[in-house]
């Protein structure tokens, strides 16, 4: 076996990471990754796992709910262990501040002097990267965009979570916890691997323009040279007053040719509207109208899996927008039944990230 | 004056993705995200001194010589 997966909700750190230890027994292994909610305690839940590890490259971050084969969970730890078979190579660094870009350089040079290649020359199809950011620092769009430039190496991951409670998120790697950070994994699969990106919306027909934002609050000020609330729900047919209750089932979606990058609505404030994502101004979005995710997720999957031939393993990160539709649906069960087949991990985050940052969407990372 | 910004988004493209057409679908999607959708300029679109200005900048940042 050269991925084991492996979950616990036991109670004390010390003995949720024995019962993950044993489960990962047959397994020598050269990466672990592994997802744990806020209710334990970040600097033990990271340095038991380094210790549990130590032989191998130790990454996680803290949760909004986690995912392991077949199964959602809430209040546990899910690990998934890679030996050389699955994971060539492993290289780990972490951005000790996602609001400095010196930091980023600075992980990025340690990832580059580790593998005796800058990450610009990198091989794609060989290599891909892994990121666990901060999930309440608001700089995954910064971070990003500014790892887009450096590489052609895709960085697919998630936003830390804190099961709801929007205090603070943390990444791990080596034993240590950090907030305000991110951890970057370059990793060299053995086989083939590929990216999942699904998110259940359809694009309508209406097309918003902002046309004053704030990009560092992610507010949108107008829309269409009207005020961001009136044009949204002029857009919808509603009342101001009753557009903030459609911001889940209609978010709005940046279109990328066939593809959209869904960019969610949180609230209103005075005539503004704040965003999960930042949104530049005279970007065009579509209104998006919400779909089946049970079904869509399924048809990615399927798609990938048949196209790769197979699936040894899965990292999932999925939006706690979608994981909470599919809780008030009474889906939750059937959403991780989709995972059955598959070793699978992944975790409820407060945002997905691929190529940039995104909403309302889960990537996945699939190996063959 | 027109065409230039246009001509600059298919020089960052052509340039970063060195041929292969994943790189480029890559390209035009991380342009997208930065503000820059390829297809909503032509080579009819205004010289606009800002926007040349903000795409000299993001071609340096993506390692593009244009």
């Amino acid at each position: 076996m050269s991925v084991i997966t492996a979950s616990t909700t036991a109670s004390s750190v010390e003995q949720a990471i024995n019962e993950i230890r044993e489960q990962c027994s047959g397994i020598s292994p050269r990466l672990v990754l592994f997802f744990a909610s806020s209710r334990y305690d970040p600097a033990s839940v990271s340095r038991a796992m380094h210790d549990a590890f130590s032989g191998a490259q130790v990454l996680g971050c803290s949760t909004a709910g986690e995912i392991i084969s077949g199964r959602v969970m809430k209040d546990s730890i899910v690990a998934m262990a890679f030996d050389e078979r699955t994971i060539e190579g492993a290289t780990c660094s972490v951005v000790t501040d996602v609001t400095s870009p010196d930091s980023l350089a600075d992980a990025v040079r340690g990832l580059e002097e580790e593998i005796g290649t800058p990450l610009r020359e990198l091989d794609f199809q060989r290599y891909v990267g892994v990121i666990l950011i901060d999930g309440l620092s608001g700089s995954e769009e910064r971070v990003m965009d500014r790892l887009g430039d450096m590489t052609d190496v895709t960085f697919i991951g998630g936003s830390a979570g804190d099961d709801l409670n929007f205090r603070s998120t943390y990444v791990y790697l080596n034993g240590a916890a950090y907030t305000n950070a991110a951890v970057l994994a370059l990793l060299k699969p053995a086989g083939e691997f590929d990216i999942i990106k699904t998110q259940s919306f359809r694009t309508l027909e209406a097309v918003l323009v902002p046309t004053k934002v704030n990009e560092e609050r992610r507010e949108v000020m107008e829309i269409n040279n009207m005020p961001a609330t009136l044009a949204y729900a002029r857009a919808l047919g509603v009342s101001v007053e009753e557009a903030p209750k459609r911001f889940m089932h209609n978010p709005v979606g940046l279109v990328t040719g066939d593809d959209f990058f869904v960019r969610s609505p949180r609230q209103i404030e005075g005539d503004s509207i704040l965003f999960y994502c930042m949104v530049k101004e005279g970007m065009e979005l579509a209104l998006l109208e919400s779909t089946d995710i049970i079904e869509d997720t399924r048809r990615a999957v399927n798609e990938k899996v048949r196209q790769l031939g197979g699936a040894s393993a899965l990292i999932n990160f999925h939006c706690i927008l979608r994981a909470l539709e599919l809780e008030g649906n009474g889906q939750g069960g059937e959403y991780g039944a989709l995972f059955t087949d598959i070793p699978t991990i992944g975790f409820s985050t407060y945002g997905e990230e691929y190529i940039g940052h995104i909403n309302q969407t889960s990537t996945m990372l699939i190996f063959k | 004056m027109t065409g230039k910004i246009k001509r600059m988004i298919e020089t960052i493209i052509e340039k970063r993705s060195n041929g292969n057409e994943i790189l480029k679908n890559t390209t035009r999607t991380k342009l997208i995200i930065k503000g820059y959708n390829p297809e909503r300029w032509t080579l009819q679109s205004e010289d606009d001194p800002a926007k040349i200005t903000e795409l000299k900048q993001i071609a340096r940042d993506m390692g593009v010589e244009l």
